[in-house]
């Protein structure tokens, strides 16, 4: 190789090269979303089955490291826990009762009909994303298994995220507790508008952000809050978390806050697919 | 054109690793980036040219399959690459600890630019708290797994290119 005589360009200039192509490239994969899409489809079908089969290591090896890093703590806590076991046995036959009462509430609350009689699709999450500043996932289900854009992404407990980019046999689904993840929510007892946000400076201390709900509501903490059926994108119903530590911002016009998503992010592997995007069709054709 | 494809090829298994795996061996909620291990030692160890071959393939296939804008991660790896591929003059083959600060600090850099890319640029200003939380022990567990794919990768280096040494030395041998 090095023997040949080579034109040889100051690795500057390719440099600048590069970076003008990058440019180029992000105003064109921006621009033109769709048809970059064939591109996708062939880089993902190579990687993603090896990722599948990877992932299931790597869950293995998580459940090792768990295994080891709390064996001591969990004998203590064992001994402890079997004294509690008696206390709440006898509690859980009270609860038990009010289990009851509770599923008839439930079937007369509509809001939890609505989206429980939706078609989904469950999938596996496949792989997560490369760094520490994003938090988006893949799953193994794609365009032809009927999955499209913008439908949402629940497990059993709540709203997970939504779909944001579809190839043929993977989707990448981007988690509301993502930074750059916006939801319209309503708050259930009192049905107030309120924003849900993603938050990376606090998403460590497991919570999200809430924000624009109207500074003259009173709100409990611990008020639970579900997807609103002003959003454009999510489906109405659905549940996202509970609110805590509401503060009135310095406006006094508006409530800042912090919510606790319902479904744990750390240990997903089985999402459900609503394989039915909200009618924003009309919409589409007046922005058009 | 072997170290080219065999970069490909690393490449390919790291981002399958970092995708799979790593996010369960999570420690304070970071886990390490071995994309930047790969740009920065290649950099390192090949010059310029290298360093920006592995940061352009490691920034398409993260922009690729999980970034809606395609550009942002491969111009900050190939930033990353050529950086470190200036670096290169400072390249001894025992040494570790040059090496080692240069992938944490290309960690740091990458971290710096992620985030005034893709943060600052939406109105997120608290840099300290992103710095602290994510840049520093990030830069740290990467380091720790810097350290075997650095070697692994001299290890390989040997393989496919056997140093020239011994028939030099007999060269001398023969002169004296």
């Amino acid at each position: 190789m090095r023997k040949k005589t080579k034109i040889t360009i100051d690795p500057k200039y390719i440099l600048a090269v590069i970076l003008v192509f990058c440019l180029i490239l992000g105003i064109v994969s921006y621009r033109f979303e769709d048809k970059m899409s064939p591109i996708r489809t062939v880089v993902g079908s190579v990687i993603t089955p090896m990722q599948k089969g990877i992932n299931t290591v790597g869950k293995k090896i998580a459940g090792q490291r768990k295994y080891f890093t709390t064996l001591q703590t969990e004998i203590k806590k064992n001994e402890e826990l079997k004294k509690q076991i008696d206390e709440l046995s006898a509690e859980n036959k009270l609860l038990q009762q009010d289990k009851y009462e509770l599923q008839n509430f439930r079937k007369i609350y509509s809001l939890d009909e609505q989206y429980a009689n939706l078609p989904k699709v469950a999938a596996r999450v496949i792989s997560s994303d490369p760094d520490n500043w994003s938090n988006v996932f893949v799953i193994d289900k794609g365009s032809k298994d009927g999955i499209k854009k913008n439908m949402n992404v629940m497990s059993g407990e709540g709203l997970v995220g939504i779909v944001v980019k579809v190839s043929k046999s993977y989707a990448r689904v981007r988690s509301i507790i993502d930074d750059e993840s916006n939801v319209y929510g309503t708050i259930l007892d009192n049905s107030e508008g309120c924003i849900v946000s993603g938050n990376l400076e606090l998403m460590r201390q497991g919570v999200i952000s809430v924000s624009g709900i109207p500074g003259n509501a009173k709100i409990e903490d611990g008020a639970e809050v579900v997807t609103s059926q002003i959003s454009d994108k999510f489906l109405p119903g659905i549940p996202i978390g509970y609110l805590r530590d509401l503060k009135k911002d310095s406006s006094n016009v508006t409530q800042n806050g912090y919510l606790s998503p319902i479904v744990d992010f750390t240990s997903l592997n089985m999402v459900l697919v609503i394989t039915e995007v909200k009618a924003s069709e009309e919409l589409e054709e007046m922005l058009k | 054109m072997k170290r080219y494809l065999s970069m490909f090829f690393m490449i390919i298994i790291v981002l399958i690793l970092q995708t799979t795996i790593f996010p369960h061996i999570r420690l304070v909620g970071v886990m390490p980036n071995l994309f930047v291990v790969l740009t920065a030692a290649s950099g390192f160890m090949y010059g310029r040219k290298f360093g920006m071959y592995t940061g352009f393939l490691c920034g398409f296939f993260i922009d690729y399959i999980y970034n809606d804008v395609i550009g942002i991660s491969i111009a900050i790896f190939v930033i990353v690459g050529y950086i470190n591929g200036i670096a290169n003059k400072l390249y001894f083959e025992d040494d570790l600890s040059i090496p080692l600060a240069s992938i944490a600090l290309s960690d740091l850099l990458y971290g710096l630019l992620y985030y005034i890319c893709q943060f600052m640029m939406r109105g997120r200003f608290h840099i300290w708290t992103y710095v602290l939380d994510i840049m520093v022990p990030e830069a740290i567990y990467t380091i720790i797994f810097g350290v075997f794919v650095y070697k692994f990768m001299h290890w390989l280096e040997e393989k496919l290119y056997p140093p020239k040494e011994e028939l030099v030395h007999t060269g001398d041998k023969l002169i004296t």
